[in-house]
């Protein structure tokens, strides 16, 4: 089979299972509605209590969920990429972290999602993730040139404590009856936003996901190494550049829009790597359309496990990373580590 | 589901009710009702106890977890979390008007009620009169002027009754420890800065301009308190620690054996039971005055 026909495949097949699942999750939730009560949805009247909860609630939440749930698969997969490490993920490398304290600033001066607002949030998660991905790969690379994979998780750690410690501090200037707010959405949760906000949304990400699959190919060579790669015609200090910026914007974007979300970016980039081979050509859209899918299935049990009460998604992604995390460690990074 | 189908369903949503009634909250925003709220859903334990004290519960449609107050608020449909209400439990619950506050309640919740073309009256309250200011609005809001004046005629009877009998006692200081760990006090902006001070004593952090600031206990030994009030937040939250107090034998409330704890409930909302939490503060502070 031509890799075309094993992409458009696997592609289809993961698009097919994201569709069934998004459909799924519009007809379960705390309100009872009756599943015919959804389909007909569409044509209730707008104030309806079944038109409201389907079209107003639970359709942009999964928007939001399948949205965050891509990205953050796919700058998985450029982190991995680009370090040429696969346990690399945004918030392993502590880039969540700088994300998110940038976006605790902007919501300690009243930032909220209007389009402006977000626009703003969203620079400051830019900036924060930025900060952070330049520090880790400063320290990790001081003095050497290929980065060996226990130094760059060390100081992916170490830049995510530095920033949970900043943002510590933004926390324990907030008045009490601000405290609350700031904490849980710092748990990760998604949330039905308005739509000029998911518009946006949408947007940055889509800017973000062309960088990152443009350059698939010389990503492919950039794992021979980058002199290798430089001798196959690849700029690798541009694709570098690139890849870091399309990752990190976004990283930024997930976290200004839903909160820092662990550990997709690990989950969904290896287990399409166990299906399909290290090929980025195969892996970007594969994760695109699969960390939507890990995301909204996640999502869709927070929202309905503890009903009506809801869990963080953030605590279900963890739950499922780090035990993933540990087995990886122990089985296919042992001689490495 | 494209994000400008989105915009249509949400501007359909938003656009339906023609506002023939309208009210203004307490943070001074104009709030469009269809009509006078027959169905309210309450994410502010004090709004829920000031309801139900008017009798109006019958209007009342949902509540949250921690509205535990007066016992029959818990048979109402809960709305989950102060923080984290279910939007789609909201929405099922049909309401008229979502009664909120901007202490303790997201404004992120705000907007997605608005973005749901559900109306929300927002309430804070940081001294006495915005409690009766409370009672008053709801009271017309509900349509039970007739059981708000009374109420409130009886509650500034209590009041008054209590600054009365400390009305010649010497003002002792007080410090007032909302959480322990870390120290969390009540400064000028908090209802319980005002209501020590009806009790006849001075809250040695008013001087700190945020209703609820963090303190450094050293900051606090150092204003030498004559008397420490531990306020305990319900069953659930476990048993207070008076030892780490106690330690600190050269305060003059230890010494003199003043340390007391209080109902935090009574004290921290702002509901009829305000004036209960003003007797309890007055009697720790003055407790010659009502024996």
């Amino acid at each position: 089979m031509s890799p075309q026909a094993r992409l458009a495949l696997v592609v289809g097949g993961l698009a097919a299972l994201l569709v069934a699942v998004a459909a799924a999750a519009l007809f379960v939730g705390s309100a009872a509605i009756s599943p015919g009560a959804v389909i007909d949805a569409g044509r209730a009247a707008p104030a309806s209590v079944e038109s409201v909860v389907t079209r107003s609630i639970r359709l942009p939440r999964i928007a939001v969920a399948a949205l965050a749930g891509a990205a953050l698969a796919v700058a998985g997969v450029a982190f991995q990429a680009l370090t040429r490490n696969p346990l690399a993920e945004p918030s392993v490398l502590g880039v969540s972290g700088g994300a998110a304290f940038g976006v605790v600033i902007g919501q300690s001066f009243g930032l909220g999602l209007t389009v402006l607002e977000a626009m703003g949030l969203t620079g400051l998660a830019f900036a924060g993730a930025l900060l952070a991905a330049a520090a880790v790969y400063l320290i990790a690379a001081a003095g050497r040139g290929m980065i060996q994979i226990q130094t760059l998780l060390l100081a992916g750690v170490i830049v995510g404590i530095f920033f949970s410690a900043a943002i510590t501090v933004i926390i324990s200037l907030l008045d009490v009856n601000r405290l609350g707010g700031v904490i849980y959405w710092l748990l990760g949760n998604l949330a039905p936003i308005p739509p000029g906000a998911l518009g946006l949304f949408a947007i940055l990400l889509a800017v973000g996901f062309g960088l990152v699959l443009s350059h698939a190919r010389e990503l492919n060579l950039l794992a021979l190494g980058e002199e290798s790669a430089q001798q196959l015609g690849v700029n690798a200090e541009r694709l570098k550049l690139t890849i870091f910026t399309g990752a990190a914007l976004l990283t930024a974007s997930v976290v200004a829009f839903a909160g820092p979300i662990g550990f997709v970016g690990l989950i969904v980039p290896h287990l399409l790597r166990m299906l399909l081979g290290p090929d980025n050509r195969l892996l970007v859209p594969t994760a695109l359309v699969g960390g939507a899918t890990f995301l909204l299935v996640a999502d869709t049990l927070a929202r309905n496990v503890v009903a009506p009460a809801e869990l963080s998604v953030g605590v279900i992604t963890s739950f499922c990373g780090a035990p993933f995390f540990v087995y990886l460690l122990r089985t296919r990074y042992r001689g490495t580590l | 589901m494209s994000a400008t189908a989105l915009a249509i369903a949400l501007v359909l949503v938003a656009s339906a009710p023609a506002a023939a009634f309208s009210a203004r909250d307490m943070l001074g925003r104009e709030v469009a009702l269809a009509a006078p709220p027959a169905r309210i859903v309450s994410l502010v334990p004090s709004v829920t106890e000031v309801l139900f004290a008017l009798g109006a519960e019958a209007r009342l449609v949902g509540v949250t977890d921690f509205c535990d107050y007066p016992p029959a608020a818990r048979a109402k449909p809960s709305v989950g979390g102060m923080v984290n209400p279910n939007l789609e439990a909201i929405v099922s619950l049909r309401p008229d008007v979502v009664i909120a506050t901007t202490e303790g309640n997201r404004e992120e919740t705000f907007a997605q009620l608005k973005g749901l073309g559900i109306p929300t009256y927002l309430v804070a309250a940081h001294h006495v009169r915005d409690v009766t200011d409370l009672i008053a609005r709801l009271g017309a809001l509900t349509g039970r002027e007739q059981a708000a004046g009374p109420l409130l005629a009886r509650l500034e009877r209590r009041v008054a009754a209590v600054t009365d009998a400390v009305a010649r006692l010497p003002r002792p200081r007080v410090l007032y420890v909302l959480w322990p760990e870390p120290l969390i006090v009540p400064g000028r902006e908090a209802l319980v800065t005002e209501l020590i001070q009806l009790a006849g004593g001075d809250s040695v952090t008013v001087a700190d301009a945020d209703a609820w600031p963090r303190y450094s206990l050293e900051a606090a030994v150092a204003k030498l308190p004559e008397v420490i009030l531990l306020a305990n937040h319900g069953a659930n939250t476990g048993p207070i620690d008076e030892e780490r107090w106690r330690r600190l034998t050269s305060l003059p409330a230890i010494r003199d054996g003043r340390l007391r704890r209080v109902d935090g409930n009574l004290l921290h909302r702002y509901g009829p039971r305000v004036v209960d939490g003003l007797e309890q503060l007055a009697r720790a502070i003055h407790p010659e005055a009502f024996r």
